[in-house]
C-alpha cells in the first residue's frame, strides 16, 4: 500500500477520535463557546485534510506513493528499534532503580549491543558517561535525578 | 528613552560580573552543542532550565539566550569540517563550506562564518533594539481578535514555506492545534484529553514534544546509517579570511542579514529557514551559479549571516508581543514566566533592566563568540573526532536528563519518547513538524484569542474584519493561501525542493 494512503488513514482515525471527544466534552453556542469547541474545529480541519490526502493517494502519480516497504529499504532499521526499546526501558526503570545504575546499564547494552564495541570498552565508556553526567548535574548542577532503591 | 540611553542601561547590567560570567557560560555550552551533532539548543536550554531556579530572571534569560546564538556560530563548525550539521541551521553551510575544507580553504570558511555570524548578530541585534520600542506601542493596541488574526497570518506563512505538501503542512498544523488544548482549559477549568495522567493536566510539555520530534527523531534517523564521522585532514591553515574573500562575502552577509532578520520575526521561521533562504538569494544573484556547491564562499557567508540574524528577529515578538516565534522563544517565555515575568508589551515598562540588559548581553555574547570561536576551533576538531558510535547515547542520555529535568517525571520522558518516534515516521512518510510544533505552540493563545473574542462579539465572527489589523493579517493570510495553492507556484516550489535534495 502507499504510503500517504497508509499514513492518512492513520490521520483520518485519529482525527475521529479527536472528534468525538471534543463533542463529549460540549461545544457550547458561538456566543459562549464550551470546552471541546476548539479541539473540535482543530479535529475537524485535520480531518477533512487527512481525507483529502487519503483520495489524493487514489488517483495514480498524486501525492507521496512510495510503498512502504520502500521506505526503509537498505536502512538499518534494527538499530533504531533496539534504542527505541532500550529508551522504554530506560523510562520504566529510571525512578525504580535510580538513574546512575539505569544509565550504566543500558548505556552499556546501547554500546555492546547496538554499536558493537568489545564488553571492556563498552564498560568503560558507560561507567564514564554515566558517572560524568551524574556528577555534572546531580552534583554540580544540583539537578534532582532520581535515586531508586539503591539510593543513587 | 533614546537609544544611547537604552543602550547603557542594558550594558550596566549585562556587564555587572555575574551576568557577564552566565553569559560566557551561556556562549561557551552553546558552541559545544552547536559543534555536536544531535543535541541542539531546545535540550540544552530545557537540561539548564531548572539551573536558572537560582539566579534572577535577567540572569537566566541572559545565559539561554547566549546558548541559542552560541549554537550556531558552533553549528557552522561540524558542517565546514565533517559535512555533518551540528543542528539544522546549519545544514546549507554544508553545501559549500566542506567543499571549501575539501580545497584547503577550512581556515577562511570557519573564518568567514564566525565573522559574518557576528555581523549579522550584531546589526540585528541594533535593528531589534530601534524597532522594539514603537512595536511595543503598536503591540499595546492588540486585543483578542487581532492576536487571533496574527497567529493564523503566522501559521499560514509557515504553510505557505513548506518545503513539500502544503495540504500535509496544513494538517500537522491542525494536529499541533489539537494537541496544544490538551490539559486544564484556561477558561472553564475543565479537563481535557487528560486521561486522569496529573502530569497531562498542565498539557503536554513542549519541551519533551520538541526533543523528540527533532533530536530523538533525528537519532533514530541517523542510526538507520552508518555515520563516518569523517573530519577533514586539511590544514585549517589562516583563519582571517583575505581581501578577496571578503569583496566576494560582503553582499551576501548584507543580504544575509536583513533576509535573516525579517524570517526570524515570522512564527517558525527561524534560522533554519532564514539560511535556506539565503543560500537561494545567493545562488540567484550570483553571476556564476554554477559555483555554488562546490566551494563558493558566499554560500557559507550569507547562510551563516543569516542564522544569527534570525536569532535576534526572533527576540520581536516575544519580547513586544508575548508571543514565541519558535520552540526556542517558548522556553524562553516559559523561562520568564518561570521567575514570575510575563512577557509582553508591559515588559519594557515593568522590566527595562530585563530588556535591555538581555539586548545588550547580545553584543557582549557575540563579541565573546568572535574571541572564543576563532582559537579555540582546534578544541572543536578534537571533539568532533569523537565517533557517532560513542556520542549518540551520550546524546540520548542528556536528552533524558532534559526531559526529566522540566517536572521531574518520567512521564516527559514517555513523551519524548513518544513524539520521538512520532518525529522519526512523519519523516519517513514526508510530513513537516515545524507547522505541527509551532501550531501547539501558537494554540493556547489562539483558542483563548478566538472564545474571548466570540464572547466580545455575541457569536459573530465579524469581530475579526472589524479592526484594520485584524483585517490586514486575515487577508495577508488569504492571500498566501491562495497563492500557494496556485499551479504555477507549486511547480516552482517543487523544482525548488528537488534541487535541494540533490544537492543534499
Amino acid at each position: 500500500m502507499g504510503a500517504d494512503r497508509v499514513s492518512s488513514l492513520c490521520w483520518l482515525a485519529f482525527g475521529l477520535l479527536c472528534i468525538y471527544g471534543s463533542v463529549m466534552l460540549g461545544l457550547g453556542t458561538m456566543r459562549e463557546p464550551g470546552t471541546g469547541f476548539f479541539p473540535f474545529l482543530a479535529g475537524c480541519f485535520f480531518t477533512l485534510l487527512a481525507l483529502i490526502v487519503f483520495v489524493r493517494s487514489l488517483v495514480p502519480g498524486r501525492g507521496f506513493q512510495a510503498r512502504i516497504s520502500s521506505l526503509w529499504e537498505g536502512a538499518i532499521w534494527h538499530r533504531p528499534l533496539a534504542v527505541g526499546i532500550l529508551m522504554a526501558g530506560y523510562i520504566l526503570a529510571l525512578e525504580r532503580i535510580g538513574f546512575l545504575l539505569t544509565s550504566l546499564v543500558v548505556l552499556l547494552i546501547m554500546l555492546k549491543g547496538v554499536e558493537k564495541f568489545s564488553w571492556w570498552k563498552a564498560l568503560l565508556i558507560s561507567i564514564l558517561s554515566s558517572g560524568s553526567t551524574f556528577l555534572l548535574f546531580h552534583v554540580l548542577l544540583k539537578a534532582t535525578l532520581p535515586t531508586g532503591i539503591f539510593g543513587f | 528613552m533614546d537609544f544611547m540611553g537604552s543602550l547603557i542601561t542594558g550594558l550596566s547590567v549585562a556587564c555587572e560580573p555575574n551576568n557577564l560570567f552566565f553569559c560566557f557560560m551561556g556562549v561557551f555550552i552553546g558552541t559545544l552543542i552547536g559543534v555536536l551533532p544531535g543535541l541542539g539548543p531546545v535540550a540544552t536550554m530545557s537540561i539548564l532550565l531548572p539551573v536558572t531556579y537560582g539566579i534572577s530572571a535577567t540572569t537566566a534569560i541572559i545565559m539561554l539566550s547566549g546558548i541559542y546564538y552560541g549554537a550556531y556560530y558552533g553549528g557552522s563548525t561540524t558542517s565546514i569540517l565533517v559535512n555533518i550539521p551540528g543542528e539544522t541551521a546549519s545544514v546549507i553551510t554544508c553545501l559549500d563550506g566542506y567543499q571549501m575544507a575539501r580545497q584547503g580553504r577550512a581556515g577562511p570558511a570557519l573564518g568567514i562564518a564566525a565573522f559574518g555570524s557576528f555581523i549579522a548578530g550584531t546589526v540585528g541585534i541594533i535593528v531589534l533594539q530601534v524597532l522594539a520600542p514603537p512595536l511595543v506601542a503598536v503591540a499595546l493596541k492588540f486585543g483578542a481578535p487581532e492576536y487571533f488574526s496574527l497567529m493564523v497570518l503566522g501559521l499560514t506563512i509557515l504553510i505557505f514555506l513548506a518545503e513539500k505538501s502544503v495540504i500535509k503542512a496544513l494538517m500537522m498544523a491542525g494536529v499541533g492545534t489539537f494537541l496544544g488544548t490538551v490539559g486544564l482549559d484556561t477558561i472553564t477549568g475543565v479537563a481535557r484529553f487528560s486521561f486522569d495522567i496529573p502530569e497531562f493536566l498542565d498539557g503536554l510539555g513542549i519541551v519533551p514534544m520538541a526533543m523528540g520530534l527533532f533530536g530523538i527523531a533525528e537519532i533514530f534517523f541517523n542510526l538507520e546509517k552508518s555515520i563516518k564521522t569523517d573530519v577533514t585532514d586539511a590544514k585549517i591553515g589562516h583563519l582571517l579570511p583575505s581581501l578577496k574573500d571578503w569583496m566576494e562575502s560582503k553582499w551576501a552577509i548584507a543580504r544575509g542579514t536583513v533576509v535573516g532578520f525579517f524570517l526570524g520575526i515570522l512564527p517558525g521561521g527561524g534560522g533554519v529557514l532564514a539560511s535556506f533562504v539565503s543560500y537561494a538569494v545567493e545562488k540567484m544573484v550570483s553571476k556564476n551559479p554554477q559555483k555554488f556547491g562546490r566551494g563558493a564562499i558566499e554560500g557559507v557567508a550569507g547562510p551563516e549571516s543569516a542564522n544569527n540574524a534570525a536569532a535576534s528577529g526572533g527576540y520581536i515578538p516575544l519580547l513586544t508581543l508575548g508571543i514565541p516565534v519558535g520552540v526556542v522563544q517558548a522556553i524562553l517565555l516559559g523561562a520568564l514566566m518561570l521567575h514570575g515575568i510575563t512577557p509582553g508589551p508591559m515588559l519594557l515598562k515593568e522590566h527595562p533592566d530585563l530588556f535591555w540588559g538581555v539586548i545588550a548581553s547580545m553584543y557582549v555574547g557575540n563579541a565573546m563568540l568572535l574571541v572564543l570561536n576563532l582559537p579555540l576551533i582546534g578544541l572543536w576538531v578534537k571533539v568532533l573526532r569523537i565517533p557517532y558510535s560513542i556520542l549518540f547515547p551520550l546524546i540520548l542520555l542528556f536528552c533524558l536528563i532534559g526531559a526529566y529535568a522540566v517536572n521531574n517525571s518520567t512521564v516527559d520522558v514517555a513523551i519524548m519518547l513518544f513524539f520521538g518516534v512520532v518525529g522519526y515516521l512523519m519523516r519517513k512518510f514526508e510530513y513537516e513538524p515545524a507547522p505541527f510544533i509551532m501550531a501547539f505552540v501558537l494554540s493556547p493563545i489562539m483558542e483563548q484569542s478566538l472564545r474571548r473574542s466570540l464572547i466580545i462579539s455575541d457569536g459573530h465572527f465579524g469581530i475579526f474584519f472589524a479592526t484594520p489589523i485584524s483585517l490586514g493579517c486575515l487577508i495577508l493570510a488569504g492571500l498566501l493561501l491562495i497563492l500557494a495553492a496556485l499551479p504555477a507556484f507549486r511547480k516552482r516550489r517543487e523544482k525548488i525542493v528537488t534541487e535541494a535534495e540533490d544537492m543534499g
